[in-house]
């Protein structure tokens, strides 16, 4: 299974945010910490894929007056999806391993 | 100012919007999404403009395809496909007999539609390859005097230098070229053989041609270029196939060729150029080059002889349609110049009446059919009808499965019933019958191909064609596909609103039978289908009739027991001459004759204007053939003359000539015998042959006169056929005698003449066979018709049986019913049939007269087999035992 890199970074989001992870959260999120404001079409579009591809599941939530009395769709990472992300990172490990001068640590 | 809550919403559209073109379930979450949003943006102070407009833009974003689609692990589209294949598929399996009808009929309907679309397509793909098709056109001389209605008003012969001039005057034009192909010199056919070999061998399709002509029909070559190999005098191209033959494994560049064993003009083999596909509007196999060629001096440059048929090619962009007006040049500055200057009186005739059009190379072999250019044309009508009657035998299987459906439908009632008061919705089930419609016409069409990859070298015998059901190629199977779906549809559409309808109630109640009773429309489609099947047996009878008459008419001549044998042209010096002495010297031969004309096509014509001796300034000419023949064709061919004496071999005759009661009555000769007559000698009328045809019957005869001539190709030989083979031994003998290296050539006159009626034959034939099995289709659908018609009243006719009635008042009660139908359905197909025929038959100059019984024969042929079909089951409820028929219950 393949996925796609806004694909990870909306999975990564998901994941993080645990229990709170709707479209405008997530949305929020991705928009915090990577700088681009992803569209809600394209956040659905990637979240129904993901979905599709056993990653995430749904469950639906209340609905409140701010969203004119709409339900929210809250979604959040399977096992599945861990395993995927833990895949993914370990082959982008793997190759960054060998490049040299790159500070993998994470601290500055 | 203060932000309202109903400010805080976002506008109405986006939601309407999204509602009308998203089927997700995921709609409401990322609705609810773009309003928290919108509203979140509105309380950090976004003004309400920029905020309406993003969200716009945000909805127009959503629409992907996640969102328009439904989700697919809701949806149950594909469940229903299955569920529904599968029901109709035990549906089928219970009702063995009525399926194997529906999709028997539709089987035999798609067969002949798929041979008939091959055959149009092949019809259709004449000279549709070329790079530059679009530029190519043929010209073609139209003269629209109303006074000569000979059928054909249009021809392609032009006078030579026309090519120049179209070349030369007109900016439009890129190249031109001529082509000559007719019998003519070495043209047409003639004895072929290598310098350094000494048999010949007959060849056909032999045709002069310009250089130019090979780039503007891009000719492929296999050896040589294809403007250089015809560029030098008495240059030929060959075709491969006859390269192969006559100079196999070697390239034949620079190698000499005699023609008719004329030793003094050989030809120099220029190119090899590809065979001609089958669908080229030309079928030739050898050119000689025009290029330097003068047939006679002063040939090619004079306006007088219309001989060439003349090609171009536009330059891009030019209109055909414009140009066809400045072409009138030529007629104003030329052939008007030469009639003036030979003070022809014709002249205002040819300003009023002459056009030249260009006819797209594209339409040449479907559209010539009004255009004189002598070569095998198909024909658009011919593809017309043929489409039709395709499009009839699918429309009467059609037929067949909407009436099967809808009556055995009270076989349906109770499922129809159950299902909706479970709950199904009236459009799942039309779906669920569309799907049964779908699954029997994919059967249909599968068992179709396999019949018509059957029945494909049956029909290509019968048509005279090689189609291939790979012809249609991959491209097809789409098409294929959606003629499928197309077929479903048809057949299934009106079953399957008409089952959906039923109301549960009255269903489950058990008081519905209505496949017996909303039969108004059933009538009216079985009355559809015998109109058709009638129609088409009346057409099928009419033009056998025509072919009959026209094959026995009395032409004038006698066609039988007479033998042509061909290519004694070559025979030096007097030789035909001593060669039809000493054949008519043997024992079985009656009398032999010699000539190049004869009265079937394939042999030359000489079209000449002719006057009364010094009117030739006065009056408008007669136009009249010229056949040069010897002193005994008259008698030999059986002709009749009227009036004078036959030609005799005195000296004076070479100015005398005969002529037929046609061109007496133009030239306005009452008593015609002595008158003197001119064209380019003057002539004196010694004898008034009876009009006997010369050309196809669907011309009227036209002037003709005979003048005495002592050589011809054809050696004509009437005989006695008691023993056929000692005397066609005889006469080859006699032949090899006289032509030790060219094999005799011969073929028998009424052979030839029923081959000029080869195709209307063959399209009779066709059109036969396909009336035939649209019956046969019509006939299936009602053999099904009667048999449910049977099985439901069957209780009725036990209890009749049981009262006493006998099986005479059964049999009636079952099958009259039926012929009604076809009694009504004979009155409209006599109408239908009369109009299509009359206008078919009206294209025969000669014609025979639609005749009442013809409608009676295809009446009582029609009723007999309906009779026939029905009667089986009416036979069956015959003998039917009352107890069975009543026991249950």
């Amino acid at each position: 299974m393949k996925l796609g890199a806004f694909e990870e970074m909306v999975l990564l989001a998901v994941g993080s945010l645990g229990e709170e992870a709707y479209g405008v959260a997530v949305k929020e999120l991705l928009k915090e910490k990577t700088g681009k404001n992803p569209s809600i079409g394209a956040l659905h579009s990637a979240l129904y894929r993901l979905e599709e591809k056993g990653c995430l599941t749904s469950s639906e939530g209340g609905a409140t007056a701010e969203r004119g009395g709409r339900r929210k769709k809250y979604y959040s990472i399977t096992s599945a999806g861990k395993n995927l992300l833990e895949e993914t990172n370990k082959l982008r490990m793997e190759f960054a391993r060998n490049i040299q001068g790159l500070n993998l640590s994470g601290s500055d | 100012m203060g932000v309202t809550d109903s400010d805080l919403k976002p506008p109405r559209f986006g939601e309407n919007f999204l509602q009308k073109v998203a089927k997700s379930d995921l709609l409401d979450f990322v609705l609810g999404d773009l309003e928290e949003l919108y509203r979140k943006r509105r309380q950090q102070g976004l003004s309400k403009w920029k905020a309406d407009s993003l969200f716009a833009l945000e909805v127009i974003d959503v629409c992907r395809p996640f969102i328009l689609k439904k989700r697919s692990n809701n949806s149950n589209t594909n469940t229903m496909i299955i569920k529904g294949l599968k029901v109709s598929w035990r549906n089928m399996l219970r009702q063995k007999f009525y399926a194997s009808i529906k999709i028997g009929g539709l089987a035999v309907g798609m067969a002949s539609f798929v041979m008939i679309a091959l055959f149009i397509q092949e019809e259709m793909s004449y000279d549709q390859h070329y790079e530059h098709g679009d530029r190519i056109y043929r010209l073609i001389n139209d003269y629209r005097d109303p006074a000569r209605d000979y059928g054909k008003t249009k021809g392609t012969d032009f006078p030579p230098q026309t090519k120049e001039v179209l070349e030369t005057s007109f900016p439009e034009v890129e190249k031109s070229g001529r082509l000559l192909p007719h019998d003519w010199f070495d043209g047409g056919s003639g004895q072929f053989r290598r310098k350094d070999r000494v048999q010949s061998n007959y060849e056909e399709g032999i045709a002069y041609a310009d250089p130019s002509l090979f780039e503007i029909l891009e000719i492929p070559m296999v050896y040589g270029d294809r403007v250089q190999s015809l560029s030098q005098p008495n240059a030929i191209v060959l075709s491969k196939s006859k390269a192969d033959k006559y100079f196999p494994g070697e390239n034949p560049i620079g190698q000499t060729i005699i023609l008719n064993e004329n030793q003094d003009n050989p030809y120099v083999v220029g190119g090899v150029m590809e065979d001609f596909p089958s669908n080229h509007h030309l079928q030739f196999d050898f050119f000689i080059t025009l290029y330097e060629r003068q047939f006679w001096p002063g040939e090619q440059t004079n306006w007088c002889c219309w001989n060439y048929n003349t090609y171009v090619m536009l330059k891009e962009g030019a209109d055909p349609r414009e140009l066809e007006d400045k072409l009138l040049l030529i007629r104003d500055d030329y052939m008007v110049k030469y009639q003036e200057e030979q003070g022809d009186a014709g002249v205002e005739d040819t300003k009023k009446y002459l056009f030249l059009l260009l006819q797209p190379i594209k339409d040449i072999h479907l559209y010539s059919a009004d255009i004189w250019d002598n070569m095998p044309r198909g024909d658009v009508s011919v593809v017309r009808i043929f489409t039709l009657v395709a499009i009839f035998i699918i429309l009467l299987a059609i037929i067949n499965f909407v009436n099967l459906s809808t009556a055995k439908s009270a076989n349906r009632a109770k499922e129809v019933g159950l299902r909706k008061v479970i709950g199904s919705e009236k459009k799942h089930l039309i779906f669920q019958f569309l799907v049964e419609s779908c699954l029997f016409a994919t059967i249909a069409v599968a068992i179709g191909l396999v019949l018509a990859w059957i029945a494909l070298p049956l029909f290509n015998d019968l048509a005279n064609k090689d189609l291939s059901l790979l012809g249609f190629g991959w491209g097809s199977i789409p098409m294929l596909m959606g003629f499928i779906l197309l077929i479903s549809l048809a057949a299934g559409l009106y079953p399957a609103f008409y089952l959906s309808a039923f109301s549960p109630l009255s269903v489950l109640k058990g008081n519905l039978s209505r496949g017996s009773k909303s039969s108004v429309l059933r009538s009216g489609l079985v009355i559809l289908q015998f109109t058709v099947s009638i129609s088409l047996i009346v057409g099928a009878i009419l033009v056998h009739n025509q072919m009959q008459y026209i094959l026995n008419k009395d032409l004038g001549f006698n066609k039988d027991q007479t033998l042509m044998i061909q290519g004694a042209n070559s025979l030096a010096g007097n030789g035909i001459d001593v060669l039809a002495d000493e054949l008519a010297s043997l024992p079985e031969v009656v009398s032999t004759s010699y000539s190049d004309y004869m009265p079937v096509t394939g042999t030359k014509r000489d079209q000449n204007n002719f006057w009364l001796e010094g009117r030739s300034q006065i009056d408008k000419s007669v136009s009249a053939q010229r056949w040069g023949v010897d002193v005994d064709y008259i008698e030999t061919m059986g002709m009749q003359l009227l009036e004078g004496r036959d030609f005799s071999n005195m000296a004076s005759d070479s100015a005398a000539i005969i002529i037929n009661e046609t061109m007496a009555r133009e030239l306005g000769l009452k008593d015609p015998i002595g008158a003197r007559i001119e064209n380019w000698q003057t002539y004196t009328v010694i004898g008034l042959v009876k009009d006997f045809h010369f050309n196809n019957m669907k011309e009227e005869i036209r002037p003709l006169s005979l003048v005495l001539r002592n050589w011809g190709a054809n050696v004509i030989v009437k005989m006695n056929t008691d023993n056929l083979t000692e005397t066609m031994k005889s006469i080859t003998a006699k032949w090899d005698e006289f032509m030790p290296n060219q094999p005799i050539r011969y073929t028998f006159l009424d052979a030839a003449f029923a081959k000029m009626y080869d195709q209307v034959k063959r399209t009779a034939d066709v059109f036969t066979a396909f009336s035939i099995l649209a019956i046969f289709v019509a006939c299936l659908g009602l053999f099904g018709l009667s048999a449910f018609m049977a099985e439901q009243r069957v209780k009725e006719i036990s209890i009749r049986k049981v009262l006493g009635a006998t099986a005479q008042v059964i049999f009636n009660l079952l099958s009259f019913s039926f012929l009604k139908l076809v009694a009504v359905a004979l009155i409209l197909a006599s109408g239908v049939s009369w109009w299509f025929m009359d206008n078919w038959l009206a294209d025969f100059k000669y014609q025979i007269d639609i005749e009442w019984w013809v409608f009676l024969i295809a009446g009582l042929l029609t009723g007999g087999i309906a009779l026939l079909t029905v009667s089986y089951e009416s036979i069956k409820a015959i003998f039917l035992n009352p107890i069975k028929g009543l026991r249950s219950e």
